[in-house]
Parts: C-alpha cells; sequence; structure tokens
C-alpha cells in the first residue's frame, strides 16, 4: 500500500501547483469588469466563466504521470486499482460534486442541475483521459492568411483558441446570435454593451501577447531575419481575426476599433513584461492600471464608433500603428 | 567566411569566452568541442548575432556579427540547442514559415520542403504538431529549417545529440554534401567518434580559452585521446552498491 500513497501524495503536490485555473482569474480584465462594472447583475457571465473554468479543472489526475512512465513502476494489479479510484479524490472538484449530492439529497440543489454539473465534469474527465485520435484537431484547423507571416499567424490564432478567454468570448457571442436568432429584437445598445463584454473577455491576451510561444518559439524569433514589428503584427492579425468572427453578431466596427486600442495598450506589458501563460487558462495580465486603461478605453473607442460612425475607426488605427512601430523597435531590444 | 578577432564575453565576474581567435575556411566543416559549460553555445550565440560580445569581433559572411544581426541571420542558418520550434505549428509548417520569412519562392519553398521531408524521413510527420513530435522528429525538423533557405554559413549547436543512427548518418552525408558546395559549417558536438569523420578542422575549448585549433588530419593522437588530455579526464568512480549482492 505504501506504494500507491507516495504515487497519490506526489500527485496531489503536482496537481496543487497547477491549480492555475482560478489563480489565472485574478489578473483577468473580464474578471474585473464583471466584479467592478457588472457586480450582481454579473451572475449570467460569472456562470458562464464558471463553466468555462470548470473545463480544464475536470481533468483526470492521473493523467499527470507520463503513461510510460506508469507502467514502468512495479505496482500489482491492485495497486494500480487503489491508484485508478483514488487518485480521482485529489481534484476538488470531485469533493465539490459529493458535496452537491448530499445537499441534494436535502432538496437544496435539484436532481437535474447536479446532474448537469456532474456530467459535465464527467464528460471532461473522460475525453481527457481517454487519448482521442489527432489530439484537439478542431482547434488546429484554420485558415490561411495571406503574405509571408502566414504561418506564424496561423501559429498565434492556435494559441489564443487554447485560453478559456476565447471559450469565454465564445459563449457570450453565440449565446447573443442565438437570442438574435431565436429571440425578439434587441436593442441595439444591448449589441454595444455585448461587443465591449466580447472584446473585454480577450482583452487580457493582448497584455501576454508572447506568453505561450515558450522559449523555444522566443528562441525561434530571435533567429528570424525579420523586424520586430513584423513579429507583433503576425500576433495583432490573429488577435484581430478572431475579434471580427466573434463581434460579426453583436457590432463588428465597434468591436474592430475596441480591439486595436486594447492592442495598443497592450503591447506595453506584452513587450516589456512578458509573462509565460497556460493553456485552457485564463490569460493572465499585467498591472492593475493597465488593465483599466486598456478596460476604458475599449469601452469609449466602441462606443464613440457606435454613437458616431465608422470613420471613428481612424484615431484607434492611428493609435495601434503607433504602437506598434514603437514596441516593435522594443521587441528586438526585449528579445536581444 | 568565420573570423573571430579576441572574442570575449562576461557574465557580471564570469567570463564565458575568453579572448577567443578562429578562423574557419569556406566550405569547411569545424568541429568546436568542449565539456558542457566551457563556452561553446555562447561562441555559437555570438557568431550569430544573438548576443553582443564584450569585447572583439566576430565576422561571419564578411559581416560584423554585432552591427548586422538582421543581414547576418538572411545568409546563416541555424540548428539552436533548444531547437526553436513552435508547439502550435506542424512539421512541414515549420519548413513553409521558413520559405516565406526567408523570401524564398513559394514553388520553391514547396519543393525544397517536399525533398527535405523525404531527406531526413520526415514524410509521415508532416502534419504532425512540434509538440507532439518525438525529440528526434524535432530536431530534424530544426536541421531541415536550418538547410531551407540555402545559407552560407550553418551552425549547428549539437546535431548529432539525441537522434537515432540511421539519422546521424543522413545528417553527416547532407552536411558533407553542403560543405563540398561551399557552404561552411560550424557544429558543437559531444560524440566524438562522428566528429571524427566529419570534421575538417578541430577546435577545443575549456573554461572559455582555446586549448586546441588544428586541421583534422594534424590530430597527434585520436581525437578521443586529445580530447581527454586537453580538455577533460574521465574519472570513474565505483558504486560498490551496485550487483547482484545489492541491500
Amino acid at each position: 500500500m505504501a506504494r500507491p500513497f507516495a504515487i497519490l501524495r506526489a500527485l496531489a503536490l503536482a496537481y496543487r501547483r497547477d491549480w492555475t485555473a482560478v489563480q489565472s482569474l485574478a489578473g483577468n480584465n473580464f474578471f474585473l469588469i464583471t466584479a467592478f462594472l457588472l457586480r450582481q447583475a454579473g451572475t449570467f457571465v460569472y456562470l458562464i466563466m464558471g463553466l468555462v473554468v470548470l473545463f480544464p479543472l475536470s481533468t483526470d489526475p492521473l493523467r499527470k504521470i507520463p503513461p510510460s512512465r506508469l507502467a514502468l513502476w512495479p505496482l500489482e494489479r491492485r495497486e494500480r486499482w487503489i491508484l485508478r479510484l483514488a487518485s480521482p479524490w485529489i481534484n476538488p472538484l470531485t469533493w465539490g460534486l459529493a458535496a452537491l449530492a448530499v445537499w441534494g439529497a436535502g432538496r437544496i440543489v435539484t436532481v437535474g442541475m447536479w446532474a448537469a454539473v456532474a456530467g459535465l465534469f464527467a464528460a471532461v474527465f473522460l475525453l481527457t483521459a481517454v487519448p482521442l485520435p489527432g489530439g484537439a484537431g478542431m482547434w488546429r484547423r484554420v485558415p490561411q492568411f495571406p503574405g509571408p507571416l502566414n504561418q506564424l499567424v496561423r501559429k498565434n490564432l492556435r494559441e489564443i483558441l487554447s485560453t478559456l478567454d476565447f471559450c469565454t468570448a465564445l459563449i457570450l457571442s453565440l449565446a447573443v446570435l442565438a437570442y438574435r436568432v431565436f429571440g425578439p429584437a434587441l436593442p441595439p445598445e444591448a449589441l454595444l454593451a455585448m461587443t465591449v463584454l466580447v472584446v473585454g473577455a480577450m482583452s487580457s491576451y493582448a497584455q501576454c501577447l508572447f506568453g505561450l510561444d515558450g522559449e523555444g518559439g522566443l528562441s525561434r524569433y530571435r533567429l528570424l531575419p525579420v523586424r520586430g514589428w513584423h513579429l507583433l503584427l503576425a500576433k495583432d492579425a490573429a488577435f484581430l481575426a478572431v475579434v471580427i468572427a466573434l463581434t460579426l453578431p453583436l457590432a463588428v466596427f465597434p468591436g474592430i476599433g475596441a480591439a486595436l486600442v486594447t492592442l495598443a495598450v497592450g503591447h506595453a506589458p506584452a513587450v516589456e513584461h512578458p509573462r509565460p501563460q497556460t493553456r485552457w487558462r485564463f490569460s493572465s495580465g499585467g498591472a492593475l492600471g493597465n488593465a483599466a486603461i486598456q478596460v476604458i478605453a475599449l469601452a469609449m473607442t466602441a462606443s464613440a464608433i457606435f454613437s458616431t460612425s465608422a470613420w471613428f475607426l481612424a484615431p484607434a488605427v492611428a493609435a495601434w500603428a503607433l504602437s506598434l512601430g514603437w514596441y516593435g523597435r522594443e521587441v528586438e531590444r526585449v528579445l536581444g | 567566411m568565420i573570423s573571430c578577432r579576441n572574442l570575449t564575453r562576461r557574465f557580471g565576474e564570469f567570463t564565458a569566452v575568453d579572448g577567443l581567435n578562429l578562423e574557419v575556411a569556406t566550405g569547411a566543416i569545424c568541429a568546436f568541442l568542449g565539456p558542457n559549460g566551457a563556452g561553446k553555445s555562447t561562441t555559437v550565440k555570438m557568431m550569430t548575432g544573438l548576443l553582443a560580445p564584450s569585447s572583439g569581433a566576430v565576422t561571419v559572411c564578411g559581416l560584423n556579427a554585432a552591427a548586422n544581426p538582421l543581414e547576418l541571420k538572411r545568409r546563416i542558418g541555424v540548428l539552436p540547442e533548444d531547437l526553436g520550434l513552435f508547439d502550435d505549428l506542424t512539421v512541414e509548417e515549420h519548413l513553409l514559415l521558413t520559405g516565406d520569412i526567408y523570401g524564398v519562392p513559394r514553388q520553391q519553398t514547396r519543393a525544397r520542403t517536399a525533398q527535405l521531408l523525404h531527406a531526413l524521413s520526415l514524410e509521415h510527420g508532416r502534419r504532425t504538431f512540434a509538440a507532439a513530435c518525438s525529440h528526434g522528429m524535432r530536431k530534424k525538423t530544426a536541421f531541415a529549417m536550418a538547410l531551407l533557405p540555402n545559407p552560407q554559413v550553418l551552425f549547428l549547436d549539437e546535431p548529432f545529440e539525441a537522434i537515432d543512427p540511421v539519422t546521424a548518418k543522413i545528417m553527416r552525408d547532407l552536411l558533407q554534401s553542403v560543405a563540398r558546395h561551399g557552404v561552411t559549417v560550424f557544429l558543437t558536438s559531444h560524440i566524438l567518434s562522428m566528429v571524427e569523420r566529419i570534421a575538417h578542422q578541430i577546435v577545443m575549448i575549456r573554461k572559455g580559452a582555446k586549448v586546441w585549433d588544428s586541421a583534422a588530419g594534424d590530430l597527434p593522437q585520436s581525437l578521443e585521446d586529445h580530447y581527454f588530455d586537453l580538455v577533460e579526464t574521465p574519472v570513474v568512480e565505483e558504486l560498490e552498491w551496485l550487483g547482484p549482492s545489492r541491500s
């Protein structure tokens, strides 16, 4: 019995260190927007964020051990069964579900709600426990872009698609799309508000554009015979492509304007204080001051374009171009 | 083709490379040998324009590496120590990216990509993402990226480490072939048997200082013996607890 317990202890330690899905919320703009601006009205948004966070937290803890290593350990069949049955309890969500089940028995939580949460948890648990052929192929299929930066833009797009920021923005966008198709007509101001929320959900990513490149990626950037602003442009193009797609059912021009100023403000922390990020987590941005400027700027730009005309995009484009040129030089300096 | 004059790099009090003088002729394969931490990678970084020297100068393809890093990068191919691959690009996409960035016409890029994938037995894994590749595949991908733009000089940091013998033979033959076509190859390696087979010039470094520089044919003894004499003598320690009568 000592062997499974030793493994479970190590697994618990590794799992605790990886408990970043919730921690990553702390430095996320979207969380700040909902916490400070929406307050109680943000319950719906919190629900979405809770569901999005549930996905990475529902993974099978035993997957943390490389299968080849697990196979090599001299464990008896009984000990492997103990590991299989005990390891899910390392995940605090399992305890949460058990608690919900107990409360459900006391009719505080409905059976339907418990089943929905447990079903989602079980689905993700099983999906991560069973290796799928081709991996996460659906997220990997991205379009081609014109120009020599094509492959870099595609890579950046794949990086964005592997963040929870995108998942949250996608749920918001799809929810509005569904409402517009099936529900009564929305007032135009609602579309503006949802556009600000969608770009806000994506805005923390603009503060950590190089966070998912890893050491290998940064090393390659140093070797490529391109200017710093080319690298930044490839990042921004991917970000804009995502925002345009997400704001198409909402208010696309205000969305583009908001995205441009989000990038213009986000370049500074992204380049000068690059923070490593983790896939399938919320992007964790830099200083609170920068986040506040970013959120205010994006909301003001979206409102200005929405209430005047698309010509108001011009100052947003100018601000972005200025930031691109300036921080492009900084990229070269930082990468060395 | 490569020229170092009193090349020195300090990190605070520590001197990683100390007054290195070196000449490598066009079309030569130069092996740069030394133990871990001797200053090999730092030297390669200075030669490829990634790190500015504290003093001295390095000239590659007639360009001062510190003054013209961008122009230099267009003329050289590099296999870095950490391979420099993106997790979110496939093997094939890495090569297409290289062609686009180095200004190789699209049709030529496709043709060269197909040839390199075939030559390095990477065809079956062309659509595999770098994150899912074996170390050997990743190394071959980075090697193919270094070759694709047809560089004047190749810098290879430990190219033969952690790859299978067949791949090592393919890479060795490719390097000999490109050297015959006038490409200069500068490589670091710990696999002395491989170095002995392909290198035209041997340079050894210890604690940042050059301790040997000659043509491969001018070595007074076998490369391994000479390396042990000049650079590092192996110490074998008995581990008495190993064996059948273990406790």
